[in-house]
């Protein structure tokens, strides 16, 4: 069974104006981390507050545990739904102390439960001797880990997530969030989670689904969200790629890097662009140069060099850091991919012979 | 997305829209009729009143406003920068004492001041007749410039509060940078930092405009006549309603456009606001100044504050002492001194409780669906301070004569009046509540299996309780120090301390009246105390 089921999800917010979420639909099965990713007011926070009932669909249904949660003619309210959800303010009550924040979602089970539900959820969040503290005294990670824990402690069936450390400095961030992926394991939970950072989706999503515009771009694995883009939206934001234009060929792709011996199911002489990332490029002192270093970037383990092509096209290539190279030199660069690179006819990715 | 959305796009609970929109009905009744008995006051009285009350009054009204706000500005703002901004001696203290007049009404303040410098039988005349074995001229605090002192004396603390507010606000970066650009300290006070607090400064001095407008005893006092006074004398004296009603419809007039800036500039006043990067102005060295400025202080602090509460004191002990003094304010016919404070108590407090409850739904509306048609709403709610209370009174008079006669003649008519005209204050207290309660704490609450109405009790009603104490506590405050339409709608025998002490005084009974004004001081103090406590500043 799925733990979760969006089917042609539509939002607006005003009547006339474009969808806040458009036609979106997923699945999600029970134990799956699933990040929503894509650039701010791309439809994925909506999406998020649909699935928690903080906002109500215009069209389209939501089933969650095989359950009808939303629909035109029905509406589950968000006490009723048995999810848990960390807000991106962590939205601590500031009124009550750590313990009785987290006992909050347990009302209705005998004292003696919930008290022993509580303990065990901060110790699971490592915060047992916390309990007593208000949320003005904890730091921002403390606040992090109780809001997780208040969200996990009445055992929902589906822990929604939004930008949850995003309130956190760079270093925390990295270390709440491996803690964060570990207790979500440990305790088998689905979770939808919210995020705008692509490299936080990677870590965090046992799949991702890549929103823009209210669109569902594509939903997969890390893997094949990063390797294998649908679409050319998708391939620029996870992976920072240069596109390079080519023309379909009886044996190949025609690029200003040469021919790329790859065939696609499109007619000869149609137009498309291939994505390129800085370890699909090199380029070496030989001749005849086909494009000039216009600056270079220390990255610690290896160079990252910018470089213009005759056509004035901008790509990035990497380098080890054992040669370092002037701007201002010319090169000839080509395409040093040991795989079939993605190739986007009119922003779609083409699918592969 | 970067930022938490303080703002949802719900759609908005009809229920709420109703509650709120029976407020605005509630608050809108009272002026409306008004207007519409002014309008159709006749012909013939408006021929009258124009050919030869209106411009007088007009020309009154508008001098006197014109003179007070100026006045309390100049004093309100340059006491705030001392003490915020400059090394004065004592400013701690001086914080305090500066706030505290707030608690003072003016017309008892006008009382004291009268009694000491009155030209005939004045303290002070009468002290320097003795020294010099003859009379000596000395300034009248009766009339035009006797009200402008009187009143900017006791009104300041509205444009010092806010200012002081606004400059606390202040980033020393914006100085700094004023400086680097080769403006000296003078220079960037006058083109940097007045300027940036100029909302601030602004709201608190139409603050005081409209408090002006609205003052009847302190003016009645002292002989100088205004709009509110001149309705005052054809309510009580004359019972012309018709003429009565044609000059509360030019008043409002002048008091709505007033407002209507007020209202503007609530929001700009934000743009001084403290963010992370916010660090205090260090203060200015006042050098060979800080003498003289030191004497200023002490004398807006000694006429203020000390020269009432010291008068008032001493002829309480005076008037505790005698016998037959004290025997006549025990028990003046059927009422005892209890009961005054008993009735003062209970109105305001009743008018406070009800005032917070009726905002409630216009600030829940306007916080958390904010648009045009709610904020609209909240604004409106928001008119009783343009409504003085003389204009409050003829409304109710004429109202309730007509439609809920039993009304007429019980406490409860004064109660209804408080609870209009300090609605405002009410308003923007739960307001500021509400906005400072993030809508995700709601959401939270749902998402844990609460729904919305035990939402409200757990979780919302509990974190803004203390901001709708305030709210209460100012509502409370101002209705104590109610005047007029407390003495226009009191039913015969519902005596408070303010209308003791206004007959009391205006029989020539000082010593008499000034236990209840004491009293009526101190009342008023506590909740002030409690609400300046609130301010990072007066911890």
């Amino acid at each position: 069974m799925n733990a979760l089921e969006l089917r042609n999800v539509t939002k607006r917010f005003t009547s006339a104006g474009i969808p806040a979420v458009d036609d979106v639909s997923f699945t999600l099965r029970s134990g799956e981390i699933l990040a929503l990713v894509g650039p701010s007011g791309c439809g994925k926070t909506t999406t998020l507050r649909l699935i928690a009932g903080l906002e109500r669909p215009d069209s389209g249904s939501l089933h969650i545990m095989g359950q009808l949660a939303a629909s035109p003619g029905h509406f589950t309210p968000p006490e009723k739904r048995g999810i848990g959800m960390v807000f991106q303010d962590h939205a601590l009550f500031p009124h009550l102390n750590v313990f009785e924040n987290v006992k909050f979602g347990l009302k209705g089970q005998p004292a003696a439960t919930a008290r022993e539900t509580t303990l065990g959820m901060l110790k699971l969040v490592g915060l047992e001797n916390f309990g007593e503290r208000y949320p003005h005294q904890l730091s921002g990670g403390e606040r992090q880990r109780v809001a997780l824990a208040r969200a996990l402690a009445p055992r929902p069936v589906l822990v929604l997530m939004d930008e949850p450390f995003s309130s956190l400095d760079a270093d925390l961030r990295h270390e709440v969030r491996e803690q964060v992926r570990g207790i979500l394991k440990a305790m088998s939970t689905t979770a939808v989670f919210v995020t705008h950072d692509q490299e936080e989706a990677l870590f965090m999503g046992d799949r991702l689904a890549v929103f823009q515009n209210g669109h569902l771009e594509q939903v997969g694995l890390p893997e094949e969200i990063f390797h294998d883009s649908a679409t050319r939206f998708v391939a620029e934001f996870m992976g920072d790629s240069d596109f390079l234009p080519g023309v379909v060929k009886a044996d190949g792709i025609q690029t200003e890097l040469g021919l790329i011996p790859q065939k696609v199911n499109l007619p000869v002489d149609s137009p498309v662009e291939i994505a390129l990332r800085a370890d699909d490029v090199s380029f070496d002192q030989s001749n005849p140069a086909n494009a000039l270093v216009l600056a270079c970037f220390f990255r610690g383990a290896y160079y990252q060099y910018r470089l213009r092509l005759s056509s004035g096209k901008l790509i990035h290539a990497f380098k080890p850091h054992t040669q370092s190279i002037h701007p201002g030199t010319s090169v000839h660069a080509y395409i040093s991919a040991g795989h079939s690179v993605t190739v986007f006819h009119n922003g779609v990715a083409v699918t592969r012979h | 997305m970067a930022l938490p959305q303080l703002r949802r796009h719900y759609n908005i609970s009809p229920r709420l829209l109703f509650a709120a929109g029976l407020m605005a009905l509630f608050v809108a009744i009272p002026l409306v009729y008004i207007f519409f008995r002014a309008v159709t006051g006749g012909a013939e009285v408006w021929m009258r009143l124009l050919q030869t009350r209106i411009w007088k009054l007009l020309g009154n009204t508008l001098l006197l406003t014109a003179a007070v706000t100026g006045g309390a500005t100049l004093v309100g703002v340059s006491m705030s920068f001392l003490t915020e901004r400059t090394d004065l001696p004592g400013r701690r203290i001086f914080r305090w004492m500066l706030a505290m007049p707030l608690a003072i009404p003016p017309y008892i303040g006008g009382i004291v001041h009268l009694t000491l410098l009155r030209p005939r039988g004045g303290a002070i005349p009468q002290l320097l007749a003795e020294w010099f074995g003859q009379p000596v001229p000395t300034p009248s605090p009766l009339g035009f410039a006797g009200a402008t002192f009187i009143l900017a004396l006791f009104m300041f603390p509205y444009v010092y509060l806010l200012s002081g507010a606004a400059f606390r606000s202040l980033n020393a970066s914006l100085e700094e940078a004023s400086r680097t650009f080769g403006r000296s300290n003078w220079h960037t006070l006058w083109e940097v930092t007045l300027p940036a607090l100029r909302p601030g400064i602004t709201a608190g001095a139409l603050l005081v405009a409209l408090d002006v407008l609205a003052e009847y005893g302190t003016v009645a006092l002292l002989r100088y006549e205004t709009f509110s006074s001149a309705i005052f004398v054809q309510l009580s004296g004359r019972y012309d309603r018709s003429a009565a009603a044609v000059l509360s419809g030019v008043l409002i007039v002048i008091a709505i456009i007033i407002l209507w800036g007020e209202l503007r500039l609530q929001g700009q006043a934000r743009y001084t606001q403290m963010d992370s990067q916010w660090r205090p102005a260090p203060p200015h060295h006042l050098k060979r100044w800080k003498i003289p400025a030191f004497l200023l202080t002490a004398f807006v602090v000694f006429a203020s504050l000390l020269v009432p509460v010291i008068v008032l004191s001493f002829w309480s002990v005076n008037a505790l002492l005698d016998p037959a003094t004290l025997a006549s304010i025990m028990r003046s016919g059927s009422q005892e001194f209890g009961d005054y404070i008993w009735n003062s108590l209970w109105s305001s407090a009743l008018a406070a409780v009800i005032a917070v409850l009726l905002s409630l739904p216009v600030a829940l509306l306007a916080v958390r669906y904010p648009n045009k048609l709610t904020q609209a709403i909240s604004r409106f709610c928001q008119v009783g301070y343009a409504i003085p209370g003389v204009v409050i009174a003829l409304s109710l008079v004429l109202l309730v004569n007509r439609y809920l006669p039993f009304l007429y003649a019980t406490p409860l008519i004064v109660v209804m009046a408080y609870v209009l005209r300090h609605m405002p204050q009410a308003i923007r207290a739960s307001e500021s509540a509400l906005n400072q309660l993030s809508p995700s704490m709601e959401e939270a609450s749902r998402t844990l299996g609460r729904t919305s109405l035990q939402t409200i009790f757990q979780v919302i009603l509990p974190l803004i309780v203390p901001g709708l104490l305030a709210g209460a506590g100012l509502v409370f405050l101002t209705s104590l120090k109610e005047l007029p339409a407390t003495l226009l709608l009191r039913p015969a025998g519902f005596d408070t301390l303010a209308v003791r002490v206004w007959i009391w005084a205006s029989e020539g009974f000082y010593i008499q009246a000034a236990p209840a004004a004491l009293l009526l001081v101190v009342a008023s103090a506590a909740p002030l105390y409690f609400l300046l406590r609130r301010e990072q500043i007066f911890r």
